[in-house]
C-alpha cells in the first residue's frame, strides 16, 4: 500500500512545481485513478454494488470525468499553456514542502503505530493542506477549482483509510451524484466566469446600484 | 405519520420533476406556490402529532426538532414562493429557476428530518448546489462571481464537515465501538473521555458548519452572495438553508457536548464573538442596505454560536432567537427586494421617506429593523435577553462585556443607516402604484409569528421548544 500512497503524494506535489494547466489536469486524473487502485487493493472482492459505485466514482467521475470536462473548456477557450497553481517562488515551494513535513509529523503524533494507517493519514493530510495552500494563493477560477478538487480527493483518501460506518447504497450513490453535479457546475463556471474572478466592485462594499 | 413526513420531501421533488415537462412547466409559479402550501400544511399537522421513531431503515425520524423547524421553514418558504410568483414577470424567473427552487425545498426538508449524519450532509450539499444556480441573475456578471464564491466556500465548508465526520467514525473505532452515524445510536456509542480523533472531528465539523453559516473567519462569501442574489433567493439562503445548517449543528452539539464540552464551548464562543465583532465593523462602514442586512445576518449567526456554546440556561433563549431570526430575515430581505426594484439602487443615502412612498415596505422595514435590533415585544428580544443572562450566570464576563459593547455599536449603526430611509423627505418625486394588503399578507403573517414568540407562546409550542432546548443542552423556561 505504501508505494501507492507515496505515488499519490508525488501526483499531488509535482503539478505544484510545473506551471501548466494540462499537467494540473493530468495530476487530477492521477489522483482519481490512484484512489481507485487503493480502493481496489483494500477490497479486492468487487462483488457488491456499493464497491462498484465507489470504483465508478473514482475512475469515471474523479479520474476521467473531471479532468476531461475542464480540459474541454480550456481548450475551447484556447487558454494559455501556463497556469501557476501556486505562486512560482521559492517561498511557496518551501511552504509546500513544509506542509508535507507537517502532515507526516501530525500522522506520527496521532497514529502511534507505524504502518499503512499512519501513511494514509500522512498523505491525506498533506493532500488536504496542499489543497488549502492552492486555494489560499489563487484568485483565478480554474486554480480555485483545482484546489477544491484536491481537497475533495484528499478527503476521499482519508475516508478510504479509515473504518466505515455501514452506509447504505443510497448514500453512496447520493455522494457520487453530488460529485458529478459539482463537476458539471465547475465546468459551467469555468465556461462563464472571467479568467480572474476578482469582482470589479470592492469585495467589502459592492455596488450600490 | 410516516407517510406525511415523506410528503415533505416527495412532493417538492416530484414537483421539480414535473416542472421540467414543457406542458406542466408553463404553470411553474403556481406549482411552486401550491407545493409550498402542501408542505406547510403537512408540517403544521405533524407538529401537533406525537413524535415518530426512526423509519425508512432508520435514516429518517420525526423528532421534536423536526416538528419545530419544518413548519417554520416551510411557512417561510411559502412566503418566499408568493413573493417569487409576484416577481416572476419582473425578474424573468425561468422554469429552470423554479426546478432548482423546488429541489432546494425537498433537500431542506430532508436535512431537517434526517437521522443519519451523512444523509443530512448530502441534503445540505444538495441545497448548496441548487442555491448556487439560483444566485445567478442573467443580466449580472457580478452575480455569477458571487455564485462561484458561494459554491467554493460551501464545497470547502462541507468538505471539512465530511472530513470531521470521518474523524468521528475513526474515534469510535479507536474506542473499540462499531462506527455509526445514526443520530439515535451515536449517544450510546460516544461515551467516556474524548480521544484525539473525536476532538479533531468535532472541531472540524463545527468549523465546516460555521463556514456554511457565514461565521468568522470564513464569512466573506456571505455579503457578496446575499447582495447579488435576487431577493427571494437571499431569503431562501438566510431564512431556510441557514436553519437547516443550524439544526445540523444542534445534532452535533447534542451528541458530543457531554464528552467534548470544553472544545465546543471554546470554539463556538471564539467564532461567535469574532463574527459579532467583524459584522459590527462592517455594519458601521456600509452604505448598501442589502449588505447591511447580510452583515446583520452574520451578527445573528454569531449570537447563535454564543448561545449554543453556553448550553444550559441559554438553550431556550437560543431557540427563540433562531426562530425569530428566521422570520425577521425573511421579512427584511423580501422587503429589501421590493425597495431595490422600485428605487433601482441599494444606496442608503439615495432612499428616504419610504413610509410615505411605499407604506407597506416602509412599515415592514421599520418593524423588521426593530425586531432585528432586539426590541420588545418580538421574540428576538426575549431570546437575546436569555442568552445574555446565561453569559452572566456561566461566568463568561469578558464575552458578556464585549458582546454588550458590540451590539450597542451595531444597534446605533443600523438605526443611523436604516431610519433615515424610512422617515424623512423623499429625495425625488415619484408616483407609485398602491401597495395592496393582500400582496403583503405573507409578511404580515411572519410579523404575527414574531409577536407570538415575543408576547405569548401557546403551551403546545412552548412544550415543543422546551423539548428541543433540553436536547440541545439546557433547561426549559416554564411559562407562568
Amino acid at each position: 500500500m505504501s508505494p501507492l500512497l507515496i505515488g499519490y503524494l508525488g501526483v499531488i506535489l509535482v503539478p505544484l512545481f510545473v506551471a501548466s494547466w494540462r499537467l494540473s489536469l493530468v495530476g487530477l486524473m492521477g489522483q482519481g485513478l490512484l484512489l481507485a487502485w487503493i480502493s481496489y487493493r483494500l477490497d479486492p472482492a468487487v462483488d457488491t454494488v456499493d464497491v462498484w459505485v465507489s470504483l465508478v466514482d473514482f475512475v469515471v467521475v474523479r479520474g476521467l470525468g473531471a479532468p476531461i470536462a475542464l480540459y474541454a473548456v480550456l481548450r475551447a477557450q484556447r487558454a494559455s499553456a501556463r497556469n501557476d497553481v501556486m505562486p512560482p517562488n521559492l517561498m511557496s515551494w518551501t511552504l509546500a514542502i513544509v506542509l508535507v513535513l507537517v502532515a507526516f509529523r501530525f500522522a506520527d503524533l496521532i497514529v502511534k503505530a507505524p504502518g499503512d494507517d499512519q501513511t494514509f493519514v500522512a498523505v491525506a493530510t498533506a493532500a488536504l493542506l496542499l489543497g488549502f495552500l492552492v486555494l489560499a494563493t489563487q484568485t483565478g477560477p480554474f486554480s480555485q477549482m483545482m484546489g477544491a478538487l484536491r481537497i475533495e480527493n484528499a478527503i476521499a483518501l482519508f475516508e478510504l483509510g479509515g473504518p466505515h460506518d455501514q452506509e447504505g447504497l443510497g448514500l453512496r450513490i447520493g455522494q457520487t451524484s453530488l460529485v458529478v453535479t459539482t463537476i458539471l457546475l465547475f465546468r459551467w463556471y469555468l465556461h462563464t466566469l472571467p479568467r480572474q474572478a476578482a469582482a470589479k466592485a470592492s469585495a467589502v462594499e459592492g455596488p450600490t446600484s | 405519520m410516516i407517510v406525511m413526513w415523506l410528503l415533505l420531501v416527495g412532493v417538492p421533488a416530484l414537483a421539480a420533476l414535473a416542472v421540467l415537462l414543457p406542458r406542466v412547466g408553463r404553470h411553474a409559479p403556481v406549482i411552486l406556490t401550491t407545493t409550498a402550501v402542501i408542505t406547510s400544511a403537512v408540517a403544521l399537522i405533524q407538529a401537533a402529532l406525537p413524535t415518530t421513531e426512526p423509519f425508512f431503515n432508520g435514516y429518517l425520524r420525526g423528532d421534536a426538532t423536526a416538528q419545530l423547524f419544518t413548519p417554520a421553514v416551510n411557512i417561510i418558504y411559502l412566503g418566499i414562493a408568493i413573493y417569487l410568483r409576484a416577481r416572476v414577470a419582473a425578474e424573468g424567473l425561468s422554469r429552470r429557476f423554479m426546478v432548482f427552487a423546488l429541489a432546494f425545498l425537498a433537500a431542506s426538508n430532508l436535512a431537517l428530518i434526517g437521522n443519519h449524519l451523512l444523509l443530512i450532509w448530502i441534503a445540505i450539499e444538495a441545497t448548496a448546489l441548487s442555491a448556487a444556480l439560483l444566485i445567478v441573475r442573467p443580466d449580472s456578471p457580478a452575480s455569477r462571481i458571487a455564485s462561484w464564491r458561494y459554491l467554493l466556500f460551501s464545497s470547502v465548508g462541507l468538505g471539512l464537515v465530511l472530513l470531521g465526520m470521518s474523524c468521528l467514525t475513526r474515534s469510535m473505532y479507536v474506542d473499540g465501538q462499531s462506527p455509526t452515524l445514526f443520530l439515535d445510536q451515536m449517544g450510546d456509542v460516544v461515551k467516556g473521555p474524548a480521544n484525539a480523533w473525536r476532538q479533531i472531528g468535532v472541531g472540524l465539523v463545527l468549523l465546516g458548519l460555521a463556514t456554511k453559516l457565514g461565521l468568522a473567519p470564513m464569512y466573506s462569501w456571505l455579503p457578496e452572495a446575499y447582495d447579488e442574489a435576487p431577493a427571494g433567493v437571499t431569503a431562501l439562503l438566510g431564512a431556510v438553508q441557514f436553519n437547516c445548517v443550524v439544526v445540523f449543528m444542534f445534532h452535533i452539539v447534542h451528541v458530543y457536548r457531554a464528552g467534548s464540552g470544553d472544545l465546543i464551548t471554546g470554539e463556538l464562543l471564539a467564532i461567535g464573538l469574532a463574527s459579532v465583532a467583524v459584522s459590527t465593523a462592517s455594519i458601521v462602514a456600509t452604505r448598501n442596505f442589502k449588505r447591511l442586512l447580510a452583515y446583520a445576518s452574520i451578527n445573528h449567526a454569531g449570537v447563535i454560536a454564543i448561545g449554543l456554546a453556553l448550553g444550559h440556561g441559554a438553550s431556550y433563549g437560543l431557540l427563540l432567537y433562531v426562530l425569530s431570526n428566521a422570520f425577521i430575515k425573511a421579512i427584511l430581505f423580501l422587503t429589501a427586494g421590493k425597495i431595490e426594484s422600485h428605487y433601482g439602487t441599494k444606496d442608503t443615502k439615495a432612499i428616504a421617506g419610504l413610509i410615505r412612498d411605499l407604506p407597506y415596505s416602509g412599515m415592514f422595514l421599520m418593524v423588521g429593523t426593530f425586531a432585528l435590533l432586539g426590541f420588545p415585544p418580538f421574540g428576538s428580544f426575549l431570546g437575546e435577553l436569555l442568552i445574555l443572562s446565561a453569559l452572566v450566570t456561566s461566568g463568561q464576563m469578558f464575552v458578556f462585556a464585549a458582546f454588550c459593547m458590540l451590539i450597542t455599536v451595531s444597534f446605533v449603526a443600523t438605526g443611523r443607516t436604516i431610519f433615515p430611509m424610512i422617515w424623512g423627505e423623499p429625495k425625488q418625486e415619484r408616483t407609485w402604484p398602491r401597495q395592496s394588503a393582500l400582496a403583503a399578507l405573507h409578511k404580515l403573517i411572519f410579523l404575527g409569528v414574531l409577536l407570538v414568540l415575543g408576547i405569548y407562546i401557546p403551551p403546545q409550542l412552548n412544550s415543543l421548544i422546551e423539548r428541543v432546548a433540553s436536547s440541545v443542552g439546557g433547561a426549559g423556561l416554564k411559562t407562568p
